[in-house]
Formats: structure tokens, sequence, C-alpha cells
């Protein structure tokens, strides 16, 4: 059935708020308020207090508590309101949600999964539009899973909830709002696939979450001056899926890699890295990357629009191999 | 309040077990034979011993890393401990985590934590599953008076006391951070005066009194079980070594240092137990021998023991092989 | 030289109590801002030196250092020449050096059990108690510029009313003839056997109370003499009371903050000044001012006597009255 991003993310918590009751809620403003973008409304007069839990102002306490509990066999999705915010609880994801089960020598499960928004464009300036994907991919013992599509969204979601591991959930804000077909009920995407989101043949671009819906409308663009594109959303960065990453360059011989981080130590280096060792041979062309400058995010919208990575960035980057 | 002769008997050969078990892991240490950081325990027995006799094998029990006491008195099998300090195979946590994380969920045992501060999120979560479960566990939070001055100790208390959890923070004030003693680091000095803040129960007590600590924790344990939310306890105690091994310590006052020796826990307590013919002398030197063989096994233990395959670097990041 | 001193127990209000009844928890910072006040009013009333015991959170530098800056203090604040060691005895020290060094007052702030500590050493010094405690008998809550006022016009001699320095009553505690300890409202005998947390909130672990005096609204011990039958300060009398079944009365009362608990009494009697009363046969322990102190052995006799030696105590209103009948608080008169 149609539904929005946000409403896929909400369909996915309530199947599994529904399926096991160790499914919880955590976070700042989730229960009455909905969350501050409206992801979990309703959720409280459904699920009752008890499972939709309003945290204080706690970044530490929330993801903290979340280890601790899932430790002790719960099953948390807690939410941090902006990706920015990570910064408040580093620790407690680096330090113990990724290492307790490693220094406890197997003998912890912290099956938590860690939502978070990130993205600009909605000028909300350099502190509440950061997209830090790439950086806990450095951090062992986390999964990373970063939508692009409502189904997406809805599948991935379900998976990471049941994943014994400690999955960070990384929501676009500008896709909310965006609609799409989402198969009903129990439904579960494996985590560590990429998926192929349009067909091509002569060059590859890697990207994922809302530029995904960018290089799409690049791709067709590209399209109508004769480059047959192929957009490969890897879904998830950490697991990542290698094979089919070199499998689609090994193909088309040549890869632009799209994200909205900053492109100093964005993920997309290491993407490079890894087609630059294991896929040297398939390349005929220099690896391009097309990310956000190396700046803070800008509030003023017309910096604003400049800092973020655009069709035509896309279709530059696309044409400077051929 | 009545204790039977059984549990006075039983809080000595904890105390004399952990004393031994400490000085001979400082000595190995000082050998050469184990590596990394040690952080020694010694002098402060009564609280391990007075405290973890309130608690049950299913009571969950977060740890900072002066804790190997604490461990012992939770009844953490002491071959394993000890050969985990080694970094053994057969070690508590095949040898990964060390002194600082060592861990034991088999006995609700949440972990040594290397990052001081860290705990306080992850034991208030292991309340909140016990809350959650509709179980009678409750959780217990220890840490040291340096590590209360971290942001996380106040959103971990105020959520707990909101929340009415069932946990009880324990503060071992042994009179020193690092190298900063109490009146430098501490604006308020005594660490129970912050209840006030979160309007619960705060108590100051004499750590090296293991009968106060068990009559005191006892107290705050059955309140916690009760639903009545929780406490804060202060044990005054002293770090007779160094913050680890190795640190001589300058800092310290040679008076002071020698006045607290005079108050050390275990010559009291059995002056005590001969004083009221709890215990003969004959049966106090028959549990100095029974934790002498103790040691005496774990350490053999531990050296005979094999080193991890190096195939056990790749273990235990996740739940399966990414 | 007009000299008080300041004995304030940093450790007093943080106790059991506030797990296993209501007390509430006296912070640190409390007591800095009553000695602050305190200060202010010995100055106030031209009292030149104030001699205090250190102790480890430095209440009285901490008061001193919050001063405000336009304040002229004429007082010389000097630390007792004691070494801490961070226990009770402490305060008996602080309070023998004070007796030695001639202070006309010594304030004190904390609970029935620091002042027992006070009381052991302080001599005919009056005290001026400000509770800081738990569930206080001797000591009342004051604010603390009164009490400063009270305690300077008592050390310099402007006033000696009987009204406002009473005399009051203790027990002695005495093994085998020799005096071991003392309390100034309550000796109790329990059944437990060791010291523990010192605090006593179980009524049921009660065998036996010797009291100095008790009010209906007294919060601890005392109170169950208070609910049978009021002695006040002055009477020249105290109780002896035995608990357990196989009496005919059961009271109610407050043995703890916010504990108000059936007490049975198997007999109670009152106590003449010189009065002794054996303690029963141990092992026991026995509690002095809510705190237990003394393990009693199996074969160890004990014996508890009333006697009116105790402390010479400061009424802070009938003092400044007397003051004020002096002509003391018009300017210029001073």
């Amino acid at each position: 059935m149609q539904m929005t991003y946000a409403e896929a993310i909400r369909d996915a918590m309530r199947v599994e708020l529904k399926r096991d009751p160790k499914v919880y809620l955590a976070g700042e403003d989730i229960g009455v308020f909905g969350g501050c973008f409206g992801v979990t409304a309703g959720l409280l007069d459904e699920f009752g207090p008890k499972r939709i839990v309003d945290t204080p102002i706690s970044e530490n306490f929330i993801v903290g508590h979340a280890v601790g509990s899932s430790a002790c066999g719960l099953r948390p999705i807690v939410e941090i309101m902006f990706n920015d915010f990570i910064a408040v609880c580093f620790d407690e994801m680096c330090n113990q949600a990724a290492k307790v089960r490693y220094m406890f020598g197997g003998k912890a499960d912290v099956g938590m999964v860690l939502r978070m928004p990130i993205g600009a464009g909605i000028g909300a300036a350099a502190q509440h539009s950061q997209s830090l994907e790439g950086l806990l991919t450095h951090i062992p013992g986390l999964i990373s899973v970063i939508p692009s599509t409502p189904a997406d969204a809805k599948g991935l979601l379900i998976s990471a909830i049941r994943d014994d591991n400690p999955v960070i959930f990384y929501e676009h804000k500008q896709m909310y709002g965006m609609p799409g077909e989402v198969p009903e009920g129990d439904y579960t995407i494996p985590i560590g696939k990429a998926d192929i989101k349009r067909e091509g043949s002569d060059v590859t671009i890697v990207t994922w979450s809302w530029m995904v819906q960018k290089s799409l409308a690049a791709a067709e663009k590209l399209a109508a001056e004769g480059i047959n594109a192929e957009v490969l959303d890897p879904r998830t960065l950490i697991p990542l899926d290698k094979e089919a990453i070199l499998k689609s360059v090994a193909k088309t011989g040549k890869l632009v890699i799209v994200h909205e981080e900053v492109k100093t130590s964005g993920f997309g280096g290491e993407i490079a890295a890894i087609v630059s060792e294991e896929g040297f041979d398939y390349l005929d062309a220099p690896i391009k990357r097309v990310a956000a400058p190396d700046t803070p995010i800008p509030f003023s919208p017309a910096l604003e629009q400049a800092y973020i990575p655009s069709e035509e960035k896309i279709i530059e980057a696309v044409k400077a191999l051929f | 309040m009545d204790i039977q002769k059984k549990q006075l008997l039983e809080f000595y050969q904890q105390m004399v077990t952990i004393r031994i078990f400490e000085s001979r892991v400082c000595e190995l240490f000082a050998a050469g034979q184990i590596p990394g950081f040690v952080h020694s325990s010694l002098g402060q027995e009564a609280i391990a011993a007075g405290v973890m006799a309130c608690v049950e094998k299913d009571d969950k029990v977060g740890l900072h890393h002066r804790s190997h006491g604490e461990m012992i008195a939770k009844g953490a099998d002491m071959n394993k401990m000890m050969a985990e300090l080694f970094g053994k195979a057969t070690g508590t946590c095949k040898g990964k985590g060390g002194s600082m994380h060592i861990a034991d969920m088999d006995l609700g045992i949440l972990g040594a934590n290397g990052i001081l501060g860290a705990g306080y999120a992850i034991a208030t979560g292991a309340a909140f599953a016990c809350q959650y479960n509709e179980t009678k566990d409750i959780a217990l939070c220890l840490f040291g008076d340096g590590q209360s001055n971290r942001g996380p100790f106040h959103e971990s208390l105020n959520v707990a006391a909101l929340w009415k959890l069932p946990i009880v923070f324990i503060c071992e004030n042994n009179g020193f951070g690092l190298s900063n003693p109490v009146k430098e680091h501490l604006a308020t000095d005594c660490v129970s005066d912050r209840a006030a803040a979160y309007g619960i129960p705060g108590v100051t007590v004499d750590g090296n009194d293991v009968l106060a600590v068990y009559e005191t924790t006892l107290e705050a344990v059955d309140r916690a079980r009760k639903g009545n939310g929780p406490s804060l306890l202060e044990f005054t105690t002293w770090r007779w070594h160094g913050h680890f091994e190795g640190d001589p310590a300058v800092y310290k006052d040679a008076q002071e240092q020698e006045e607290w020796l005079k108050k050390d826990p275990i010559p009291r307590f059995a002056k005590q137990l001969l004083e009221q013919k709890n215990a003969t002398q004959a049966e106090l030197d028959e549990m100095q021998a029974k934790g002498e063989a103790l040691v005496d096994a774990a350490v053999k233990f531990a050296e005979e023991s094999p080193w991890p395959d190096v195939s056990e670097l790749f273990t235990d990041v996740y739940d399966r092989q990414m | 030289m007009v000299s008080v001193g300041i004995i304030a127990n940093p450790a007093s209000g943080k106790d059991i109590r506030r797990l296993v009844a209501h007390s509430i928890t006296f912070n640190n910072q409390e007591k800095v801002n009553i000695v602050q006040r305190a200060i202010l009013g010995l100055n106030s009333v031209g009292v030149e030196e104030l001699i205090y015991m250190p102790d480890y959170y430095n209440i009285v530098p901490r008061a001193m250092a919050c001063m405000p800056g336009d304040y002229k203090l004429n007082i010389k604040v000097i630390q007792a020449d004691m070494v801490m060691n961070g226990i009770q005895e402490d305060s008996a020290d602080a309070a023998r050096l004070m007796r030695e060094c001639h202070t006309g007052c010594i304030i004190t702030l904390g609970g029935d059990g620091t002042n027992r500590m006070v009381a052991k050493t302080c001599g005919d010094v009056p005290v001026l108690p400000i509770s800081t405690g738990t569930n206080n008998v001797f000591p009342r809550m004051l604010e603390g510029t009164g009490a400063g006022m009270a305690a300077g016009v008592v050390a310099r001699g402007l006033v000696n009313g009987s009204k406002s320095i009473q005399k009051n009553k203790k027990l002695k505690i005495l093994k085998e003839g020799t005096l071991v300890d003392i309390a100034l409202i309550d000796a109790v005998v329990l059944k437990d056997i060791f010291i523990g947390s010192r605090a006593i909130w179980d009524a049921e672990r009660i065998k036996q109370v010797v009291v100095t005096r008790g009010e209906p609204d007294s919060i601890g011990i005392s109170a169950i003499a208070g609910n049978l039958e009021p002695i006040g300060t002055l009477d020249e009398y105290g109780m002896a009371i035995e608990i357990g079944q196989g009496g005919d009365i059961t009271i109610m009362a407050p043995i703890a903050p916010g504990l108000i608990r059936p007490v049975p009494i198997r007999n109670y009697r009152l106590l003449n000044l010189g009065e002794e009363v054996k303690v029963s046969n141990g092992p026991g322990v026995i509690a002095l001012d809510g705190e237990r102190e003394i393990e009693v052995g199996e074969n160890d006799e004990y014996f508890i006597q009333l006697t009116l030696d105790g402390p010479n105590v400061v009424n802070v209103r009938e003092t400044l009255r007397e003051a004020v009948q002096k002509g003391y608080s018009r300017m210029g008169n001073l």
C-alpha cells in the first residue's frame, strides 16, 4: 500500500511492538508530541506509556540505558532527535554498545536500534543538519542502516529491530513525506544486501539515503544524453555489500560515489578504496566523488542550497568520465 | 538486626579471599605476568563483601574498574577471572576484556567499565529492564568518588528517581579520583549530599565496617525491590595503592595513609568476631588458608591455560561473521 | 579576649535513617550557611575571636570565603590546634581545647550524637546546640544569626540568668564502677549484637530505655518516655523503661522521623538523680543518644546512672530577652 517514508518507519515499529512484548521505544518527545518529525505519532495511544517512553533531555541516558536494557533482554528502539546530537552520547555508542559483546567474550547481545534523522535542506544550520553516517562506521561492532525509500525503510527497520547487534538507523528528514509502495504486515529486507535502484551499463553511481533520489533524477537526464547510469544503493554501510558494488563496476567500468556527508573521511572514500584495492582492473576511468564541501552547514538558504550535492553536480561528475 | 553466624563468617571469608586475590594480582603484575593496567581494590574489601551479600544471582550489577572484589563477592569463578587478567583463552571473557572490562552476564554482572561514568546509564537501563519485566530483580550501580563528577551521573540519577527504578547507586569514596584528593575534585565533598537534588535518600556510612555496609545496602535493596525507587549510598574508605599498579602515589599524604591503614577492615572485623565469640582464631586461620588455596589454584589455572587462538581476534565483534 | 568556639560536624544528618525513616539529607552547604550567619551574629555583639574545629569539609573556612566583601569583620577566626581524624572523637578533642582556651561559649552544629561528644569534655563552658542532625532532642532547629548573637552575649558574660543558661541532666554509663561513656538524652539497650550502621529504627529490637527527659513531640527513643509521662529539661528526675510484652500498656511513639510505632511497655518507673539502672544481660548493644555505641558481652555488667552534671546549655530566646532587658540591644550599650 502507499505510505510515506515516515509512515513506513512507524508501521515497522508498530509491527514489532505488536509481535514482541520486549520491544519498546524511548526518546525525547516521542509520546504525546509524536516525535520532532511526527514519526511516532499515535503510538502512545496505541501501545501506552510502558512501551512508548518519553525521556528527559538526556542523550547519555537514552543511549546508555538501551545498552543495559538490551543486554538484559529487552529490545529498545531509541531515538536521538537529530543525528548531530550523537556527539553528546558518542561514548555510549563508540565505547559501550559497540564493544560490549566483544569485551564480554561474546556473552552479551546488545539488540538495540538507534534511530536518528540526518540531512540538510530545512534551514536548520550547522547543529541540526549533518549527515554523519560515516562517523560510526569506523567503530567495529555497530551496524549502520540507511534506507532511501519507504519500502526499504520498513523492511530494514524490522530486520534491525530483530538483530542481536546494535543497529544505527539513519532517516533522512527530506524524505519523511515521500510516498511509495510498501508491503503490508511483516516485511523484512536482509541487512547487508545492496539494491540496484536503476539498472544501467555505462557508469555505476553508488549512493544512499536522499542522494539516491537525486541520483535517480540525474540518471534520467543522463539517459536523455545517451549515458545509461546504474544507481546502486548499498542500503547498509556496515555490513557493506562489496560484491554487489564490485559486480556493478565490473559491468560499467566507471564509478561515481554520491553522498551528502562532507567529502573528507566520508564513507565514499572507503568505497573508493575498496574498489581500488579489489576492482582496479575493472576501472577504465578515475573514481569520482560527489559530496558536500568540507564546511559546516550554513543557515542562509542561498548558501545551504550550494552546500547540498545537486543533480547538476552529479551529472557533471558523471560526464567528466566520458 | 540479626545476622546469622554463617553470614558473618561468609563476610570474613569474602574479605580475606579478595585481599589475597588482589595482593597476588599486584605481585603478578609487578612480575610482568599480568599485562595492561591493574587497579587494585586493596583496603576496600568490606564494601565488596557487604554489598554483594545483599543481592541475588539474578540481580544486575554495573561496576567501575576497581572491581575484582565485587566480582568475587558476587560469585564469579576466580580461576576464570585470573585467566582473564592474564589474557588467557579460558578467561571470563575469553581474554578479550581484561581487568578493566571484565564481566559475567551469567551472574548479572554488566561489566567493569573502562570509561568512568559510563556505567550509570547501563545499570539504570538494567533496572529499567527489571521494572519492565515486572520481576523482583534490582540493579546496583557502583562507582568511585572521582567518576561521580561525570555528567551522566546526573542524567541517570534524575531518570532513576523520576521513574522510581529499582536501583541502588553506590559510591565507593576511596579518597581519590586518580591523583586528586576529594577536597580538590568535589565541590560538595560528600557525594550523598547530591541525593537531595533528586529527592531520594542519601546516606554516608563507614565503608570499612562490613556490617554497616551490609545493613545499609540491605535497606536500600529492600527499598528498591519494593518499588520505592533508588537510593544513593556513599561508603567512605581508602585506596591503599596508587590509582593503578605502578603509580607511586606521590600525591598521598604519608600520615593520612598511615592513619587509614590502621582502619584496615579485616583485622577490625576479626576482632569483633573473636570478641563476640562468633569465630575462633582457628576458624579465622582456616578461612585464610582456604582463601590462599583458592587463589593459588586460580593462578595455577591461569598460568597453565592456553593463549587464545588468533582466530578469536575476529569472533564476537557481531553475533555472526559479517 | 572574648572568645567563642564552633564545632560543626560534617558527618551529621547523613546516616541510614534517610533510608529506613523519613529523614532529610542535611547537606554540608547548609551548615556553611548557618555558620556564616552565626559568625555575623557573633561579630555584631563584639566577640573578638572564634576558634573552630577543623573538619574535612572546611565548614568554617568556606563560610568565611563566601562572606560578602563589604562586611568589615572585627572577629578573628582561628582554627583549633588539633589533629583531625575524621571521627566523632574530633568533637570531644575540640571541645576540650576550647575549654582550655577559655572560650566563653561553644556553638555546636550536629545532632544528639555530636553534642554527646562535646559534653564529655566541655566542662562548664556553656553550649549552644544548633540541630543539623536527624532526630534531635538536645539541639534545636535554630536560625544561625540569633544563635550567634546569643552565644556572643553569653561569652561576654553579659547574660547569666538561670533561664538563659540551664544546667542539663545526663546519663553515665558505668562498667564495673568505671565511667565508660555518657548520654545526654537516652541510653537504649538493644537486642542487636553489633554496632553496624549505628542508628536505631526498629522498635522490636529495644529491650530497655533510660532517659534524662522526653516530650510527646520528641523524635526518637525518648519519645517513648514522653508518651508515657513527659519529663522536661529542668525536672529533677528521669525514667527507666523495660520494653516488651507482659505489661498493660502499649503506647504510640515517633521513634524516628515519620516512624510512629506501637511500643509495648513491660514496666516503667521514674528515676531519681543519682539512681542507677542495671543493663539487662548481654549479648546486646547500648545505643547512646540514638547511636549504637557499646557492644555488651554475655558476662559484661553495665549500669546507667542519672546525674545533674550535664552541660550548661544556652537558651537562645531567653538569653536574648535577658540581653534586651538589660538594654544591650540599644545602640552604644554593647
